[in-house]
C-alpha cells in the first residue's frame, strides 16, 4: 500500500511558511507519544512561521465555538486535531461548514491514523484544499538526529555561502534576516536566543 | 533579529521566485483573490457565467442550478456572473456564501431566505437612492422583522386551558396563562425543528423588494455552498421551500448544487426538473493540442519553473480537476524549493502526484477499487449507483459528460494491481 511522505516538523513548517497565509496541510500524528509530537510541532511552526500557534480541538465543537475558535483571533497558525478520531458525521459537518474555516493565518489538521480516510471520504472540500499536502510525522515525532543536524548545516552552508559562525556573528550584531531559513539555522546551531 | 537580507545575492532571489511562485498556485486562496489578482481564464468554460447571469437577468422569478464537482470552479463562475450583473447597472445581484453563516448540516429551510433578507435590509439602509424611494415603508419594523426570523426572538403565548403545561408553568410564576417561548432564528444553529411558517418572511422581504425595484430593476440572488450538501435529498430539503417562494417573489436564483442532482437515482431527476436550467460543470479534459490546461498554468505564472512538458504532465495528472491542477504545481514547486533545486523536476511532479493519488486511494475497500479498474480496462461505468456516486463526489472518478467518466489519473498511479493469475 503506497503511503505519505515523511517529514520532519521543522521541514512541514517550512513547508507552510513557503505557502504564505492561508496554507492548509494535514499531518498524520504519530501513534506513540502523540502529545509529545503535537507539542513539538506547535514549537516548531511557532518557531519558523514567527507566529502564535494554537491547538483547537475539534471534539467535542460546535459550529458556533470552532467559528469564535478559528475568527478570533483569525491571522495565528491553527492547529485543528481530531483527537484520536472523528466520526463520519463530524467530518461531513466540517466539510459542509469549509467556507466558515478559512480564514486569514495557516491551518494544520493534525489527524489519527484513520481520519484520512474520513477525510477523503467524508469531507471531499476541505481535502481539495489540503491537496497532496498530507505527511507523516516521523517515528521520532520529527526530533532530527545528529548525522540528520550536520547533514542540514552542511545544506545550508553551501546554499548560502556562509560558515555557522558568521551565521551566528551576523545575528548577534542584528544583520541576519528573519527568514526561515536563517532562524533554522540558529535553532540547529542551539542559538534559538539570536532569534 | 532584523528583516535585513544579508544572503548572497541570486539566494534570496531563488526564494522570492518561488514564494511568488506558490502564493499565485493557491488552492484554498478565495475565487475572488484571485479574479482580483488577473490569474482567472474567463472563458475557461466558455462563458458560462454570462449565459447564467443573461438568463438570471431577463427572466426575472427564473432558476438555475449549477452543478459541479469539489474543485471545478463554481464559485469562480458564479462571482465572474456577480460581476457581469453589476455591470449591467440595472440588476442588483446578491452573492451569499450560505455555508459560511449557517451550520448546513443541520436541517433549515429558512436560512436562504433569511440570509437574502440580511443582505437586501442592510443595502436598503445604507443606498441614498434607496433611502428616498423608501417613503413611507416602515424600515425598522421591517428590520426586526427580518432579524427576528434569521436570528430568532421571544414571543409571549397564551397557554390553553386543556394544556396540561399549565400547573406546571405557573408553579414556576407564569402568570396570566401566559408563557414566553424561544422561537429560534435560522441563521442560528442548530435550531430543531420546522415549526414555524416560512412566508413568515414574505410580507418583509416583499417590502424590500419593492423598495429596490424603484431603484434598480430586479434582484438576482446567488446562493454558494449549496453543492456541500452533497447527498441530493439534503440539498433538497434544506432549499425547496425557500426556492418556491423566491419564484413567488420573481426573484431570479443562481445556486451550486452537488453532482448528486445530476447523477443519483430518483430525487435527482426530480430535482432536476424543478429548475428552469440546470447546468454541469464538468472536468476539462487534458488536452495536449488545445492546451486549456496548460493556460490556466500559463495565467499564473507557471512557466517561471515549469519546463512545458512538465506542464503537460501536471495537467495530465490533475484529470482536469482545476483544484487539483493548482495543488499540483504548487506542491511541485514546494518539493523544488525544499530539495534545493532551481525548477521543478519530473521527479517532483512523480512525488506530488503520488501524495495526492495516495490521498484518494485512502477508505476505498476492495470492492471500490475493483470497480475502478473495471472503468479503466472497459471505460463502463453506471453512476446511478450509490457506491459510485460517492466515487463520483469524492473525486476518485472524475466525469468529462454525461457518458464519459475516468478514474482519477492521480489515482490510478497508485491503485495496486492484482498479481497475475500464475498458469
Amino acid at each position: 500500500m503506497p503511503e505519505f511522505s515523511t517529514e520532519p516538523f521543522f521541514e512541514i513548517a517550512r513547508r507552510l511558511e513557503m505557502q504564505g497565509e492561508t496554507g492548509w496541510l494535514a499531518v498524520l500524528a504519530p501513534v506513540a507519544d502523540s502529545t509529545a509530537a503535537l507539542d513539538q510541532l506547535q514549537t516548531e511552526l511557532q518557531s519558523i512561521l514567527q507566529k502564535p500557534a494554537r491547538v483547537i480541538q475539534l471534539e467535542p465543537s460546535t459550529f458556533e465555538g470552532l467559528l469564535e475558535a478559528l475568527h478570533q483571533p483569525d491571522d495565528d497558525a491553527v492547529i485543528l486535531s481530531s483527537g484520536t478520531g472523528l466520526k463520519r458525521e463530524k467530518w461531513r459537518s466540517l466539510d459542509i461548514m469549509r467556507s466558515a474555516l478559512e480564514r486569514k493565518g495557516p491551518v494544520i489538521l493534525w489527524l489519527a491514523t484513520g481520519d484520512v480516510a474520513n477525510l477523503v471520504e467524508h469531507a471531499p472540500n476541505l481535502r481539495s484544499f489540503i491537496g497532496g499536502s498530507i505527511f507523516l510525522a516521523g517515528p521520532d515525532g520529527g526530533i532530527m538526529t545528529e548525522t540528520e543536524r550536520q547533514e542540514r548545516l552542511k545544506q545550508l552552508s553551501e546554499h548560502f555561502q556562509l560558515t555557522d559562525q558568521e551565521v551566528v556573528r551576523k545575528a548577534e550584531v542584528g544583520e541576519l534576516s528573519n527568514e526561515p531559513e536563517f532562524v533554522e539555522w540558529l535553532v540547529l546551531l542551539d542559538r534559538g536566543d539570536l532569534v | 533579529m532584523p528583516s535585513s537580507v544579508t544572503a548572497p545575492e541570486g539566494q534570496l532571489s531563488r526564494r522570492d521566485k518561488y514564494r511568488a511562485f506558490i502564493l499565485a498556485f493557491n488552492p484554498a486562496a478565495h475565487p475572488s483573490d484571485v479574479i482580483q489578482s488577473g490569474l482567472v481564464i474567463e472563458d475557461l468554460h466558455l462563458s458560462l457565467y454570462r449565459n447564467l447571469a443573461a438568463r438570471a437577468d431577463l427572466e426575472p422569478g427564473s432558476q438555475q442550478l449549477l452543478v459541479g464537482g469539489v474543485g471545478s470552479g463554481k464559485t469562480t463562475e458564479l462571482l465572474l456572473a456577480r460581476r457581469w450583473l453589476a455591470g449591467q447597472g440595472l440588476v442588483l445581484p446578491v452573492y451569499v456564501d450560505v455555508s459560511r453563516y449557517t451550520d448546513l448540516s443541520s436541517f433549515n429551510p429558512g436560512a436562504l431566505l433569511a440570509s437574502l433578507g440580511i443582505y437586501l435590509d442592510a443595502w436598503v439602509t445604507t443606498d441614498d437612492e434607496a433611502q428616498a424611494s423608501s417613503g413611507t415603508a416602515k424600515l425598522p419594523e421591517i428590520d426586526a422583522k427580518i432579524f427576528d426570523f434569521a436570528y430568532g426572538k421571544q414571543e409571549m403565548r397564551s397557554i390553553a386551558p386543556h394544556d396540561n403545561r399549565q400547573t406546571y408553568d405557573l408553579a414556576r410564576g407564569i402568570l396570566g396563562g401566559q408563557i414566553t417561548v424561544n422561537i429560534p432564528g435560522k441563521l442560528k444553529p442548530p435550531f430543531p425543528s420546522l415549526s414555524r411558517d416560512i412566508r413568515e418572511i414574505q410580507a418583509p422581504l416583499e417590502e424590500l423588494l419593492a423598495i429596490i425595484r424603484e431603484v434598480r430593476k430586479d434582484v438576482v440572488i446567488i446562493f454558494d455552498g449549496l453543492d456541500r450538501l452533497l447527498e441530493a435529498a439534503t440539498f433538497w430539503s434544506v432549499v425547496h421551500q425557500d426556492l418556491r417562494l423566491l419564484r413567488k417573489l420573481r426573484v431570479s436564483v443562481i445556486a451550486t448544487a452537488p453532482l448528486s442532482v445530476l447523477f443519483g437515482a430518483g430525487v435527482g431527476q426530480t430535482i432536476s426538473d424543478h429548475f428552469d436550467r440546470v447546468q454541469h460543470l464538468s472536468v476539462i479534459a487534458s488536452d495536449h493540442v488545445s492546451g486549456l490546461l496548460q493556460s490556466v498554468l500559463r495565467k499564473r505564472g507557471g512557466t517561471e519553473l515549469l519546463h512545458p512538458f512538465l506542464a503537460d504532465s501536471i495537467c495530465d495528472y490533475s484529470g482536469g480537476v482545476l483544484r487539483d491542477l493548482i495543488s499540483l504545481a504548487r506542491d511541485a514547486a514546494e518539493e523544488a524549493y525544499v530539495s534545493d533545486r532551481d525548477s521543478i523536476t519530473g521527479a517532483d511532479i512523480e512525488k506530488v502526484a503520488h501524495q495526492l493519488g495516495t490521498g484518494y486511494l485512502r477508505g476505498l475497500g476492495p470492492e471500490a477499487i475493483s470497480t475502478l479498474l473495471q472503468l479503466e480496462s472497459s471505460k463502463s461505468f453506471d453512476p446511478s449507483q450509490p457506491g459510485n456516486v460517492e466515487l463520483l463526489l469524492t473525486r476518485r472518478v472524475l466525469e468529462y459528460s454525461s457518458t464519459d467518466f475516468r478514474v482519477h489519473p492521480a489515482l490510478l498511479s497508485v491503485i495496486p494491481r492484482p498479481e497475475p493469475k500464475r498458469a
